[in-house]
């Protein structure tokens, strides 16, 4: 009865179309195997069976099983990834905050982030081979931002001529719809995608005239062209645009008086890289490559109160960098290359939009690998960055494999990263003129427009910390990592890790100062600690010719030393049930909030023949959210989001040799929580519809 | 003002401080509870929007409390020693400096209300300059409270006791226990409507030592 009901559950919120289905037509396995070639781990092609540092292959066929269609469905569903809410999709990685971890799309930076956050929901997966996600300190050559870890978005490559349509439409009227175009002949190939994506949006609370997730519209087009000039050397270039259209209706209150406002946002990226690699003998090759990005985004409110809100901001960034791989002597295999960007921003945001901040970093890298034995492989790598604005950063790393047996590999990887302060944490300059009146200004203003309006009066007090305000450093963490990897059977799989994560000199926002009428101030200053650690599971198991279980599962602490020091020493308390107070024992404390504890997921997969079905359940522990005791760090005493589970599933049927039909519907549970998570969907559903032509012969 | 009623109760028990009746001499210390004594409720917003206006405003007035009666004291008694500790807000006022004609002081002392049995002899208490300084520091994280910007939330730090010295020179320990109506602090998500209406209503625990001794 419980399943029927949950197929009519299924049938219900199918509200009708998705792509990307059937696009793979390689015999992989669905959970890249241990031949797939991968390039983010150690910056050059290698099988991810032999990869000293941890590693996570998403393949397309994956994305496709799964039904998602932006970046953000598919990471949700990857242990120790969860999506943070606000400015966007953002992705907690190792229980580090989405301002560490950096993505790439075929491994050049996208950029454009508000309060840290990149928001995943820019990018379609429609045209996706494979994402890598590199975790921890193994991704420290890929400098700032790569602190957690690196998720590097690969597109497929034109390899034959083929025509694919596909077409979804879902609940919330969601649409998406891709066309692939490929093109290859001799030398010359040529790959156009475009993507469409709209939704109406949704509301989770009754009664109310905001849309959490606001209507929406998103425009990608990618146009790849290569040309291999011999053998030996190839130009490659990459142009994409990406667009968005959001229609806002905001209403905000402001002690009790409501004030509606509406209005349209757009962002705009666009992305063109050019990439000449060659190949002088079979041990030496090149590879030079320039890129450069823009972001563009930009918002006007027209509000009820009759102020108007206008916010833009832009971003440049342009990079060259030359990588060289060669192996002189058999068993070390070495990466040199050094490269120059230049980050500019202009933003409301900032002083005024006219002035332009920027940035420049030169950096140079190198990496080996080292062979000493059949069992063993060991590298070692450095990355030093030379900033313009900040101290320099040296970032270096190791990482060893070894293999016990046939079947059992072990890996240990240590490495430090950092994270340069952004423009936002230098230059902000921010009042919020509904809630509280509260202002945010960066580091480097802040001093300045204090002092100027304390010259005028509008000042009442200064805190302590406003004397401490001064030139930020970078943020460092030393990552550590050890996994075991066991096959069975030559296909079963089982993984189990250990990672800690150091963080030092973390940049968080602090009081610094009131206005007169009781406004706060806040700025940015080089005050904690934290640490991250835990463990990660993996398994892939095969049951028969047609079934496999997958399952994840991630088991997180995290805290900050100096908040555990305070409350060793009795000076941190909470409140009893009468509200009186008491002194907070070690075991209250709950570390760094937006946390879950527990992380799990089980994956079930059919595939026969043509048809194709997956059931994946998703389930995170509760995690804190507010300081309600007042003590200044989280504890049990404190606010929390309850734990939960989601349920997705998905049913597929290749009709013919060029169509693929889809079903699928996410959260069959209809789990929803307003408050904590205002743009988490409730049951939704959807149709798709894949339709592809080929060329049969592979160029 | 008189319209306004204060719904005021004080319970009364004995407390644990019973322990030290074998030491003779020593009265017995009571703990008193106040449940939502106003301090200047809010009546309205300036003009205008954050951060020069949209600021609710109460008043004005101190709400005057007699630790030593255990009663609301009326405003026109605010220059007279009648009072030991006054509210407005989250400011707090005591009978001392150019605050009040009073022999009064505060400090605030880090630790559990109960774990106070003695006000260490080398204490200082301090007095009242307002608007410069307050006996009882004012502002969030200074004093007894945290206000959380976000939020829009005022909270009691916990384990923060202020000593008192009355207006006629005795001692009495305070914590703040609340500082919303019923003594139920707001959800977090709750609408601002709420939080500003049942907002500057105190809870507070105290315990006064009328022998004139720094012992509870």
């Amino acid at each position: 009865m419980r399943f029927s009901g949950l197929l009519v559950g299924m049938f219900f919120c199918i509200t009708a179309v998705q792509g990307q289905v059937g696009k793979t037509t390689r015999p992989d396995t669905l959970y890249g195997s241990a031949n797939e070639i991968i390039v983010t781990a150690t910056r050059t092609e290698k099988k991810l069976g032999n990869v000293a540092v941890p590693v996570t292959l998403i393949s397309s066929k994956q994305i496709a099983q799964a039904g998602s269609v932006r970046l953000a469905d598919i990471l949700q569903e990857q242990t120790g990834l969860f999506l943070t809410a606000g400015f966007g999709a953002g992705v907690q990685m190792q229980g580090l905050n989405p301002d560490y971890t950096l993505i790439l799309l075929n491994g050049e930076p996208l950029v454009g982030r508000t309060a840290g956050i990149l928001d995943l929901n820019r990018i379609t997966v429609g045209n996706i081979k494979q994402i890598e996600i590199v975790k921890g300190p193994s991704s420290s050559l890929y400098g700032s931002e790569a602190m957690a870890g690196v998720i590097n978005i690969i597109t497929t490559a034109p390899k034959r001529n083929e025509f694919a349509l596909s077409a979804r439409y879902g609940s919330f009227n969601t649409s998406d719809i891709n066309a692939t175009y490929n093109y290859s002949k001799n030398k010359f190939s040529y790959q156009g995608f475009v993507n469409n994506y709209h939704t109406s949006g949704f509301s989770l609370r009754p009664n109310s005239q905001t849309s959490f997730v606001t209507p929406i519209n998103r425009f990608t087009q990618q146009h790849q062209l290569g040309y291999q000039f011999s053998d030996k050397t190839k130009l490659s270039g990459s142009v994409r645009f990406n667009r968005e259209r959001i229609t806002n209706e905001i209403a905000v209150e402001n002690n009790g008086v409501i004030v509606n406002s509406e209005g349209k946002e757009s962002n705009n990226d666009a992305n063109i890289s050019a990439s000449l690699t060659h190949r002088f003998n079979s041990s030496v090759k090149t590879n030079a490559k320039l890129y450069a990005t823009t972001f563009t985004s930009e918002q006007e409110l027209a509000t009820s109160s009759g102020a108007p809100y206008t916010d833009y901001f832009k971003q440049r960034f342009l990079r060259f960098e030359s990588q060289t791989d060669f192996s002189i002597l058999k068993n070390i295999e070495t990466s040199v290359g050094a490269g120059y960007l230049l980050d500019r921003a202009n933003s409301t945001r900032y002083d005024k939009k006219e002035s332009t901040k920027e940035n420049a970093v030169g950096y140079a890298f190198f990496q080996s690998e080292w062979k000493p034995l059949d069992k063993l492989v060991i590298i070692g790598g450095a990355r030093y960055d030379h900033n313009a604005l900040f101290a320099a950063a040296f970032s270096p790393k190791l990482a060893l494999k070894y293999t016990l047996t046939n079947n059992i590999n072990f890996k240990a990887s240590v490495g430090r990263g950092f994270k340069a302060p952004d423009f936002r944490q230098l230059y902000l300059n921010f009042t919020n003129t509904a809630a509280g009146g509260y202002s945010v200004f960066g580091a480097i203003e802040a001093q300045k427009i204090i002092n100027a309006l304390k010259g005028i009066g509008q000042i009442a007090s200064v805190e302590s910390d406003f004397y401490n305000l001064s030139a930020l450093q970078p943020e460092f963490s030393t990552g550590y990592h050890a996994s075991f990897d066991y096959t069975a059977a030559k296909k079963h799989t089982f993984s189990v890790g250990l990672f800690y994560n150091n963080i030092n000199n973390l940049i968080d926002s602090r009081l610094v100062a009131y206005r007169t009428g009781g406004a706060q101030i806040f700025s940015y200053l080089n005050v904690k600690t934290a640490y991250t650690k835990g463990l990660e599971f993996n398994a892939d198991y095969k049951i028969g010719k047609y079934y496999s279980v997958t399952s994840g599962y991630q088991f997180l602490l995290s805290g900050d030393a100096s908040e555990l020091d305070k409350i060793e020493q009795g000076k941190v308390f909470t409140r009893d049930n009468n509200g009186y107070s008491k002194r907070l024992s070690m075991s209250d404390y709950v570390g760094l909030p937006n946390r879950s504890k527990h992380q799990l997921n089980l994956k079930f997969q059919y595939q026969k023949n043509e048809a194709f079905a997956s059931l994946r359940a998703l389930y995170r522990s509760s995690w804190f959210v507010t300081d309600t005791d007042g003590n200044g760090l989280f504890n049990k005493n404190d606010a929390k989001a309850t734990g939960f589970v989601q349920l997705n599933a998905t049913v597929g049927l290749r009709t013919s040799k060029k169509i693929t039909v889809q079903l699928g519907c996410n959260n069959m549970l209809n789990y929803k929580d307003p408050i904590n998570m205002p743009n988490f969907f409730g049951r939704s559903g959807f149709v798709a519809i894949n339709y592809s032509i080929k060329q049969s012969t592979e160029k | 003002m008189k319209k306004i009623i204060y719904a005021l109760f004080a319970f009364l028990f004995f407390t644990a401080c019973d322990k030290d009746d074998n030491t003779t001499k020593v009265d017995p210390v009571v703990s008193v509870t106040v449940t939502n004594l106003p301090a200047d409720t809010i009546i309205g917003i300036t003009p205008g929007v954050p951060p020069s206006g949209g600021m609710p405003f109460g008043a004005g007035k101190y709400t005057f409390f007699s630790l030593e009666r255990g009663v609301v004291v009326p405003s026109s008694d605010s220059a007279t020693n009648k009072w030991d500790i006054a509210f407005r807000g989250t400011a707090i006022l005591t009978n001392s400096g150019n605050g009040g004609p009073g022999a009064g002081g505060a400090f605030v002392y880090i630790g559990l209300f109960n774990d106070l049995k003695t006000i260490p002899s080398d204490s200082t208490f301090r007095i009242e300059n307002v608007p410069t300084s307050y006996a009882v520091p004012f502002g969030s994280n200074r004093g007894w409270y945290v206000y959380d910007g976000l939020n829009n939330l005022v909270t009691p730090i916990p384990g923060r006791v202020l000593v008192i010295r009355t207006a006629t020179g005795k001692f009495a320990k305070v914590e703040i226990l609340n500082y919303y109506k019923g003594g139920v602090t707001p959800a977090a998500s709750a609408s601002d409507i709420i939080k500003m209406r049942d907002q500057r209503y105190f809870t507070f625990r105290y315990s006064y030592q009328s022998n004139g001794t720094k012992s509870f």
